[in-house]
């Protein structure tokens, strides 16, 4: 404290305030307080949050009053404060009508937003609980309003009516520039008397006004709450004072126009505002290659550049370049490499040094938000900071002019700043260009960057490349921007992969261990062993062969055909129908698992099935009844008919029952594929889609023995197999990430999050564990994202739900809310795992349970129960020991960074080695997506449901885990078997466990994915849509819009449902793709987990293929398309259709197929190319100016959308280089191989 | 029909009785007493369902009430009222043709649920009748029309969306037979089945010849999926010809008739008709196109300026639809339900337009057969709070099902699970009998 200036004189607070009222040199009158931030002080204020004492207040020379040692206090927001306790009624800080009060404050205020009310010094309004919200005693605050601050006074009456306007506030019109150091503020009142308001600045009085309540004579609200000092209302950070305090002061006295006019002194001018940094950066010698570009984090703010005396965050990345040109900023990730957020604002800083020759040039600078360039030291250009928009009302922007004739315009809301410079000698300038990307409410975007220049004398603008690739000249058109955005991209990608897989090798170690914990759980626990192998065979193909020669030796040499009849039909009825409740469980105390059991009854004592007798059956009479009281199955539809009479029959022949079983499938083995077959079918189960024409010859070609193994090699690792493997995840997981509000369940885009993991090819434990541990950022693409769950008021259950599902195979669908009626999971084990993840016990929501009424309605037995009652709390506890394996004891521990954390503690057990479940539950699905039907099927849902190959199955999940859970690995196993390799006329999907033997693969139908990845690489166009978000200018923090990048495979799509039905909202462009993905049985709305998509074939998908706009779009001969060169270079009919077979059906067309098709393409082949000189190229079409969340609103913009659905409507022009009507006939030949069954069906 | 349905009530009755014998062993008290109500039914065939997107205000529409003033921020409606047809039920000033035929039409004015911060998730409530659960995608209206009624007509789809697709009118577990086809454009079919704009009706033509022979010539398939595939595109050239397209040629209708129904919602209103008489058991037709005040019916600030020009063009369509109907003979045998995703208070915002209202907001019904009384269920002056009759959306989904003859207490099956028809909704019985 300073202890030499104004202080208290008198009065009973003296008591109170020992410690702080000091002898003075001079003092006022009726001081109440005053507090001086020196540095001997012992005061009783509390300090709260970031301040810093001792910094220099205002001293001389500037303020010759002060002391040269004159200390004041720093705060630097976010609620921090000093508090300080009144004691209480009576207190020297209460205020009555006709009490005279002042208050003043020395302030510097370094951060001051428009519409902050930062408080100096208040009493009440703290929002602490036991005062009332409106409570303002008083408040001494500066308000920012046109970039000043102003003082403001505030303070409350008692409500005379409740409705009554009792906040009464008095603002200055005038105020001062923040950071323009130090100034005196004052505030004078007699209470009651409105018109004895002033307020002060710098000695000068300055005039005010009533702007909340108005003036007022009635009595100030007055209690015991706390005077705080720099925050308010708990603290909030708009009401936080960001600046230095000095000599604040409570008086009781209505201080005089002297005093106050003395107590500013300051020698000088008025100070310039507190100086930006201006001047270029010093970056030290730079490569001549490369633009060289660093990423700096938490910029204080994106509408400013920094102050001197702030410094600039260290780099958080860097990249370079090879041009002033610029995207996107580096994905960031966390210290295991999952995707997190970068803390904006962030400075992009591109800087090198450029060769240009003497002369007057024009620089032009493009950036969305705050930027400037430096050339050789000189400031050349500088654009404004990035704005919010209000939600959908911002006008329409007018698309802009290019600069010259065939540039590239700039982009919707990207600015464009032309600057000057002279250059008189020919030596290479430093050039250098900051830019800031987002803040803290918009995403971390820079826009496209650019800095180009227009030499003198010259009409064109090229892109400033660094002085070593002058000679390469970047055209600012569109054509030579966006390849060198491409190039841009690829290098990006290859730059966070660097960086992702850098960090995630700090978890190396900790993995290895897990390694070689689970090589010794193997050693203790072997796989079965491989029957009969002969080396060479795929063990695989020795399993099955093991099980149909069991199966051939237990068949009857002739055969029964009353046996093959109760195994083919009634068994199957039995099985699917009675046995989930009366098979191994016993339900109503009847089994029907046997004979015996069935004709010893249950509980009633009738016997369900009477041989030779159906009418005596109870059985029957139970399925046929019409008394929902009795009938069976108790839900669901009743059984057919036809299934009673099957049954009915067979208990009336005496209900015979086999013992042995004995094979009524084919035990047949099935050829093997062809190698057009094959390579169509390798490639769409590891790439995702079919092979190219090139592809297709080259492997016919090949006459390697291992040509398959080598394909198949080969084909694992092409980074397609995480595009190839991602609409599987994001269905199993319930991916759902919003593209507006988040809403429907919906979670976080942790897509990215698979799509690293699989292009890392990470093993399946550790990618599943890392999921579960729920890492990095959740909306933008860490695991995180998975914990979400929008409007859904038991997140983690849901999780749990699907974590059962995907890892276990258990399915606890109907447990969220009562015990499983047809399985043991209890409402509890749900509750447990959703308390593993909440890290704590969880709660069950009043909405997750069964109504009571619900049972007071039934007439017979429910069948089920609810055994937690909502409200109740259940504890993080692992269920699933006795059917997983995997113990949640001392084994697991060793295993884990942290075992007090119950959510590491759930990935652990599920990942373990010990958990046998979880590699057999990966491995089948695996297995099932290859071959199309699972060894334990349904993949999602065990319980019951035995495994065909019970060895196999265990044998394929060991070695799964000796392969250090590579899904690599096991798909080469499977792929290289006889079994993958057969063709595919198998019904093992629908076959009872005992029957399903795999003599043949499944018969598939391409995934939605495929087909339309397909269509596109065999047409050789590349995906045209617009980026996945409504909010292409980031203008939000991804939380509340995001994006999701522009696809260029099918599952990068996110959910376009428009519930708005605003065309304004539509993406025409998106909709022609996911029109026929959806009729395909795709959906982006994932409200649930989904192992198995509808695969019923329905009528829109023939229609889709035939004709929708994606079809007919991509099958024209469009301008400059592949399918057009193909035309215009085809040396005959027949090659050309021979490429369009190979293209499309990766086979060459029959001669019956010839017969149809080749005549369309001989008539006016020869005379099929439009002569050079007629050729008219196609104009493009008028740009459309952008519509965005932000002015979706505005009428123009569902024009807009409209006109932009009509031209995707109408497609791409057609070539002109084709005769119009050769080209009809073509594009017919084109369409017509596309709508070949064969084109959506894997072979 | 499903002949299951003409044995209903009998079967129902049949518990009853059995119950009050097996009551005094199993039976909770009160439970013979109370016992399972016999259930009312209409005889409607087709659903005509109206959406206006955004959340129609009800106090500027079919629940008015003395006036506010947005510029003095004083809650109110911002129309005058005027009388209908019906004694003592007024409407707003910008729906005379519906106000003198408001004896063939019931607002229902106490709808309500508690979702008005989010339109997805609203829309998603009216849609399918109740909140969203993480475990069951359930289905929409529409779908469970579909499912329960199925399609009139061979050559006919049983439901038509004439607006946007989005998973809110989508099948949920029903599965994919039960979803819509849709359209954007009423000039021509649903998308992917109608021809398509740029390829001629005779190019179309040869075009389904050549793979038509090209299918001819394949290797003939076994498997059941193959065959299954091959039988849906049959079928799907069969519903792209000509005897469903028809039903979009609007153009065939007398141009009186087309002018009174209006623009382009009109225009959908119209071919909903035209759908009707085809055999499509449910169609949704979506108003909000925007045009004319950018926002539709979410009169935020500036939006609320013109949104009497909705309201007119509503009161358009929806009268000339409704005698257009009833002129056909297909009113009692077509129920019209306008409804919205929320309605909107009494206040104003600070532009001057109005905010979201779950606690009270208006659905519309219309002809289906019903005894119409021109306005159900009471709210306070000022349509913010219900003082009489609430309609929960079970409630509004159970009359709607009540009207078709669908039993509104079956469940339907999520695999095993059942799933009950609506939340336990009650049909308003007022309309029945």
């Amino acid at each position: 404290m300073n202890l030499t200036r104004y202080c208290l004189t008198r009065f009973a607070t003296l008591v109170v305030f020992g410690s702080l009222l000091i002898s003075t040199t001079y003092a006022e009158e009726d001081t109440a307080a005053l507090w001086e931030f020196g540095p001997e002080e012992a005061t009783p204020l509390h300090p709260v949050g970031g301040i810093h004492r001792d910094v220099p207040g205002p001293r001389p020379p500037m303020f010759p009053d002060f002391p040269v040692n004159n200390t004041a206090v720093n705060f630097d927001g976010q609620g921090s404060r000093f508090v300080f306790d009144d004691s209480g009624d009576g207190s020297p800080f209460d205020f009555q009508n006709g009490d005279e009060i002042t208050l003043e404050a020395w302030v510097n205020i370094r951060e001051l937003n428009d519409g902050d009310h930062t408080y100096i010094i208040g009493k009440g309004r703290t929002g602490r609980s036991g005062f009332s919200s409106d409570n303002q005693n008083w408040a001494l605050r500066v308000r920012g309003m046109q970039g000043e601050a102003r003082v403001s006074f505030l303070f409350a009456t008692l409500p005379r009516k409740p409705k009554d306007q009792h906040w009464h506030r008095y603002t200055s019109i005038q105020g001062f520039r923040p950071r323009t150091g130090w100034h005196h503020i004052a505030v004078v009142y007699r209470f009651g008397e409105p018109e004895t308001i002033q307020t002060w600045i710098d000695g000068n009085r300055v005039r005010g006004q009533w702007d909340i309540g108005g003036p007022t004579t009635a009595t100030p609200a007055t209690d015991n709450d706390q005077i705080w000092i720099g925050s308010a209302l708990g603290g909030s950070p708009s009401n936080s004072f960001r600046g230095g305090l000095d000599s604040v002061a409570i008086h009781r006295v209505m201080l005089d126009k002297d005093t106050l006019e003395k107590r500013f002194h300051r020698v000088g001018g008025h100070p310039q505002e507190a100086a930006l940094t201006s001047q270029m950066p010093k970056l030290g010698p730079l490569s001549p290659l490369e633009t060289s570009v660093t990423f700096h984090e938490n910029m204080p703010s994106h509408t400013r550049w920094l102050y001197t005396d702030e410094s600039l965050p260290p780099a958080a990345a860097s990249w370079s370049g090879s041009a002033f040109l610029l995207n996107q900023i580096p994905v960031k990730f966390d210290s295991w490499g999952i995707r997190d957020s970068w803390k904006a604002p962030v400075l992009v800083r591109m800087a090198a040094d450029v060769s240009l020759p003497p002369g007057n040039h024009t620089v032009l600078m493009r950036s969305r938000g705050l930027a400037r360039t430096w050339i050789d030291g000189e400031l050349v250009a500088q654009s404004k900071p990035l704005t919010g928009a209000p939600h959908g009302e911002e006008p329409i922007t007018p698309i802009s002019a290019p600069p010259a004739p065939g540039h590239r315009p700039t982009w919707h809301r990207c600015q464009e700043v032309m600057g000057y410079i002279e250059i008189t000698d020919s030596k290479p300038v430093r050039v250098v260009l900051d830019a800031i990307a987002g803040g803290k409410s918009f995403r971390p975007e820079p826009g496209e960057l650019t800095l180009a220049i227009r030499l003198e004398g010259s009409q064109q603008f090229t892109v400033l490349r660094p002085a070593g690739l002058s000679q390469s000249l970047l055209p600012l058109t569109d054509e030579a921007v966006e390849q060198e955005l491409q190039q841009i991209e690829a290098s990006f990608t290859s730059l966070n992969d660097v960086t992702r897989r850098a960090a995630a090798k700090s978890q190396d170690a900790y993995w290895n261990t897990r390694r070689q914990a689970a090589e010794t759980w193997l050693a203790a626990n072997p796989a079965p062993k491989v029957p009969g192998a002969t080396p060479g065979t795929n063990p695989i193909d020795a399993f099955l062969l093991a099980r149909l020669q069991e199966v051939a030796s237990n068949t009857p040499q002739t055969s029964d055909a009353k046996e093959h009849h109760f195994f083919e039909k009634v068994l199957p009825i039995l099985k699917s129908e009675c046995f989930r409740c009366h098979g191994e469980k016993d339900k109503g105390g009847l089994s029907l698992q046997s004979r015996e059991l069935a004709m010893a009854g249950g509980f009633s004592g009738e016997p369900a099935i009477v041989p030779g007798d159906p009418h005596a059956s109870t059985l029957i009479a139970r399925l046929r009844t019409d008394d929902a009281d009795t009938r069976m199955p108790p839900t669901g539809k009743p059984l057919s008919e036809e299934k009673i009479k099957i049954l009915d029959k067979w208990i009336a022949d005496g209900a015979k029952w086999p013992e042995q079983q004995s094979a009524t499938s084919t035990t047949t083995q099935a050829p093997l594929v062809s190698d057009t077959d094959f390579i169509r079918r390798a490639y769409l189960d590891t790439v995702g889609v079919i092979p190219t024409e090139s592809e297709v010859e080259r492997f016919l070609a090949d006459t390697s023995p291992h040509k398959r193994t080598e394909l198949i090699d080969r084909l694992l690792e092409d980074p397609r197999w995480a595009d190839h493997w991602m609409g599987y995840w994001l269905d199993l997981l319930a991916e759902n990430p919003a593209m507006i509000n988040a809403s429907l369940n919906s979670t976080g885009p942790f897509r990215w999050y698979l799509y690293d993991s699989l292009r890392d090819n990470k093993p399946m434990d550790r990618m599943a564990s890392e999921l579960l541990m729920m890492r990095g950022s959740a909306y933008d693409g860490g695991s995180a994202g998975f914990a979400l769950a929008a409007q859904n008021d038991s997140p983690f259950a849901a999780k749990g739900h699907i974590v059962g599902n995907a890892f276990l195979g258990i399915e606890m669908q109907c447990a969220r809310c009562h015990d499983s009626p047809y399985h043991s999971t209890t409402q509890e084990d749900l509750y447990s795992l959703a308390a593993m993840f909440a890290r704590k016990p969880v709660t069950v929501p009043k909405s997750s349970t069964v109504p009571p009424g619900f049972f007071a309605k039934k007439e017979r037995e429910s069948l089920i129960e609810v055994t937690l009652k909502p409200g109740q709390k259940v504890k993080p506890v692992w269920p699933f020991a006795e059917t997983t394996g995997a113990h949640d004891d001392d084994t697991i521990e060793p295993l884990m960074h942290n075992p007090d954390d119950s959510r590491e503690r759930l990935a652990t057990l599920i990942t373990a080695p010990q958990n046998t479940r979880f590699a057999q539950v990966m491995v089948n699905r695996v297995w099932r997506r290859l071959i199309g039907a699972g060894i334990v099927e349904p993949p999602h849902d065990w319980e019951g449901n035995s495994p065909s190959h019970p060895e196999l199955l265990q044998w394929l999940g060991k070695e799964f885990v000796a392969s250090h859970y590579d899904m690599k690995a096991i798909t080469r196993m499977i792929m290289n078997s006889q079994l993958y390799q057969r063709e595919a006329v198998g019904h093992n999907r629908d076959a009872e466990p005992g029957q399903r033997l795999f003599t043949a693969p499944d018969r598939r139908r391409l995934s939605a994915e495929q087909i339309v990845d397909s269509f596109y690489l065999a047409t050789g166009r590349e995906m045209d849509v617009e980026p996945m978000t409504l909010d292409p200018d980031g203008r939000a923090a991804s939380r509340s819009r995001n994006a999701y990048g522009d696809p260029h495979r099918s599952w990068m799509f996110v959910s376009i449902s428009n519930e708005r039905d605003r065309p304004s909202l539509t993406l025409p462009r998106a909709a022609a793709v996911v029109e026929v993905l959806t009729a395909f049985g795709w959906t982006a709305d994932r409200q649930a987990p989904k192992t198995d998509r509808e695969t019923a074939p329905n009528v829109l998908q023939p229609a889709v293929m035939a004709n929708s706009t994606l079809t007919v779009s991509l099958t024209k001969a469009a301008y400059q398309s592949p399918l057009a060169e193909l035309a215009l270079e085809a040396e005959s009919p027949e090659s050309l259709l021979e490429t369009l077979f190979l293209r499309f059906v990766n086979r060459l067309p029959d001669q019956a197929e010839k017969d149809l098709l080749l005549d369309r393409l001989q008539t006016g082949f020869a005379e099929r190319m439009v002569p050079a000189d007629e050729v008219v190229v196609p104009e493009a079409p008028e740009r459309l100016p952008q519509v965005t969340w932000w002015n979706h609103v505005r009428n123009e913009a569902n024009t807009i959308q409209q006109e932009l659905a009509h031209r995707v409507r109408q497609g791409p022009p057609a070539d002109p280089r084709l005769e119009q009507s050769w080209r009809l006939r073509y594009e017919d030949v084109v369409w017509s191989i596309v709508n070949l069954p064969e084109f959506v069906w894997v072979p | 029909m499903n002949p299951l349905q003409n044995t209903h009530v009998d079967r129902r009755q049949f518990l009853t009785a059995g119950a009050t014998t097996l009551a005094g062993l199993t039976a909770m008290p009160g439970w013979a007493a109370s016992g399972v109500p016999t259930q009312v039914r209409g005889n409607a065939e087709h659903v005509i369902s109206i959406w206006l997107g955004g959340g129609m205000s009800q106090i500027d529409t079919f629940d008015p009430k003395k006036k506010g003033n947005p510029e003095k921020q004083k809650p109110g409606a911002y129309y005058d009222a005027i009388p209908t047809a019906v004694k003592d039920v007024t409407v707003c000033e910008h729906l005379p043709k519906l106000a003198s035929l408001m004896d063939r039409i019931t607002a229902v004015r106490t709808v309500n649920h508690s979702v008005i911060d989010e339109h997805a998730a609203a829309t998603n409530w009216m849609h399918v009748g109740r909140p969203v659960s993480g475990t069951v995608v359930y289905p929409s209206l529409g779908s469970i029309v579909s499912h329960e009624r199925g399609a009139l007509s061979d050559s006919a789809p049983p439901y038509v969306l004439i607006g946007y697709p989005n998973n809110s009118r989508g099948p949920g577990f029903l599965g994919a037979q039960h979803s819509y086809l849709y359209l954007t454009d009423t000039g021509r079919g649903p998308t992917g089945l109608a021809r398509h704009l740029t390829i001629s009706q005779q190019r179309q033509t040869e075009r389904e010849q050549l793979i038509k022979s090209i299918r001819d010539v394949q290797p003939e398939v076994t498997e059941k999926v193959l065959q299954d595939y091959a039988a849906a595109a049959d079928l799907s050239l069969r519903l792209s010809g000509p005897s469903f397209m028809r039903s979009f040629q609007l153009e065939s209708e007398a141009a009186e008739l087309r002018e009174s129904y209006g623009g382009e919602f009109g225009q959908r209103c119209l071919l909903a008709r035209r759908l009707v008489e085809r055999g499509v058991r449910f169609i949704e037709v979506s108003h909000n196109l925007n045009f004319l005040n950018g926002a539709g019916w979410d009169v935020h600030n500036r939006g609320i300026l013109d949104q009497h020009k909705l309201i007119h063009e509503l009161d358009d369509a929806l009268s000339t639809l409704i005698q257009d109907l009833e002129q056909r003979k297909l009113l009692d045998k077509t129920l019209i339900v306008v409804s919205t995703e929320f309605g909107r208070p009494p206040q104003f915002d600070g532009g001057g337009g109005r905010g979201h209202q779950g606690s009270a907001f208006t659905c519309v019904l219309a002809g289906g057969g019903l005894n119409h009384v021109g306005a159900f269920g009471e709210t306070n002056e000022l349509s913010q709070s219900i003082v009489a009759d609430p309609v929960s959306v079970p409630d509004l989904f159970a009359t709607i099902h009540a009207a078709l003859g669908i039993d509104y207490a079956k469940s339907l099956y999520d695999g095993d699970r059942p799933v009950p028809i609506t939340d336990r909704g009650q049909p308003i019985t007022k309309l029945f009998g």
